[in-house]
């Protein structure tokens, strides 16, 4: 959380379905990726626990490899929630901005 | 710890599913070196929550199929069990007629009801045996003692009630904490001893090893079951409208009577669609559908 107390948007599924976006990744690779774009660092445990949630929600689907590094990668549902979240962020931070005075467009 | 024993915090199904990658990824996030006790919690904590949420799930689906049955059952109960003044008060003489018709309807769904899960009974009876001869009863010992435990409280408590009726008048009663209270506490006992029959029971099927016979009599037993069980609840409020004179009773009664009437078709005509499914599988015609087969953590696996 930040020092003002204000939540940043960490959600551990948006974030993996943010980094899937741009191709397939296993979990160590979606794991430094998240950390590199959000500065967000999800444990193990974290990370898995989105992936599963993902996987039965169909949102995303391995994408072969072994068993071990098996990657995962964002399926067309997986794509339309992620564009939908996001609009709504942006609605959301449109909308803060622009009555900070900070955006006016 | 090592790594891998880190992973015993997750459900077997999960760790037969995703176990490998996990600990890839320990592997990969400490590289040569131990696990930092931070990461150590974030897998233990993972691991809790998986173990919860495939209870909630496991119990969720468990209780779709079971609870709602023994819930009508119980609510029929409580109609007849908390209003022993009822069974005492005189008949209206022109509501006699429907007051004995709905008295004998409710005996006969009861006792159909009984034969039902008699009849299921017997049919995993040889399964049963067969799982106790592999010495199966430890798996279940448990469950079943705190299910004997609770049957044991709620026969008290019944039997506590019934010599209480035999020694107070229906106004005594009608008026009396000590009856209240028993009444509520051996409802609670008999709520809870059917919850957990109900859970000794399918924690015991999960083991058994069914025929095909059985397995495809299943759903249309089960169906009929649970028809049984909710047909109890318009019969107990047609008997209660008739004795109590009440129409409101009457209407809710016969309203939930064709509701019986309207779903009770269908749920049969699916189980035994399912039961010819399964014994067509059985015999290797055609498969069951993917959706049938899968199991909690390996789902789109």
């Amino acid at each position: 959380m930040a020092p003002s107390g204000l939540r940043r948007p960490n959600d551990p599924p948006l974030l993996i379905l943010v980094s899937l976006a741009d191709g397939p990744k296993h979990g160590h690779a979606l794991a430094k990726d998240i950390e590199d774009f959000a500065g967000v660092r999800l444990g193990p445990g974290a990370l898995y626990g989105a992936i599963t949630r993902l996987v039965e929600r169909g949102l995303i689907e391995p994408a072969g490899g072994d068993d071990r590094r098996r990657p995962y990668r964002i399926t067309p549902p997986g794509s339309a929630a992620l564009a939908g979240a996001l609009a709504d962020m942006r609605q959301v931070t449109r909308t803060g901005l622009s009555r900070l005075g900070l955006d006016p467009a | 710890m090592r790594p891998a024993r880190l992973l015993r915090w997750y459900p077997p199904a999960w760790r037969e599913r995703y176990g490998g990658e996990l600990l890839a990824l320990i592997q990969d996030t400490v590289d040569e070196g131990r696990p930092t006790w931070r990461l150590r919690l974030s897998v233990v904590r993972g691991g809790l929550r998986e173990r919860v949420h495939q209870a909630v799930r496991a119990g969720t689906a468990a209780a779709k199929r079971v609870s709602t049955g023994w819930l009508m059952t119980v609510v029929a109960g409580l109609i007849l069990g908390s209003l022993p003044w009822n069974i005492k008060a005189p008949l209206p003489p022109a509501r006699a007629w429907q007051a004995t018709a709905a008295l004998g309807a409710l005996a006969g769904v009861v006792a159909f009801t009984g034969v039902c899960v008699l009849a299921g009974g017997l049919a995993a009876a040889p399964a049963f045996i067969a799982f106790l001869r592999e010495r199966g009863w430890p798996k279940i010992r448990r469950r079943v003692a705190w299910a004997a435990g609770a049957t044991v409280a709620a026969g008290g408590g019944l039997a506590g009630l019934f010599l209480g009726q035999r020694s107070m008048s229906s106004a005594q009663l009608s008026h009396s904490w000590a009856y209240g209270i028993g009444v509520v506490a051996t409802s609670l006992a008999l709520v809870a001893a059917l919850g957990l029959w109900a859970s000794a029971a399918t924690a015991t099927a999960k083991h058994l090893k069914l025929g095909t016979r059985a397995r495809a009599a299943q759903p249309l037993l089960a169906a009929v079951t649970l028809t049984a069980a909710f047909a109890i609840v318009p019969a107990n409020l047609i008997w209660l409208a008739a004795i109590q004179s009440s129409l409101a009773w009457l209407v809710v009664g016969v309203a939930n009577l064709a509701l019986l009437g309207v779903v009770t078709p269908r749920r049969i005509g699916q189980a035994v669609r399912q039961g010819r499914r399964l014994r067509a599988a059985a015999s290797g015609r055609t498969t069951i559908s993917p959706s049938a087969q899968r199991t909690p953590g390996r789902r789109r696996a």
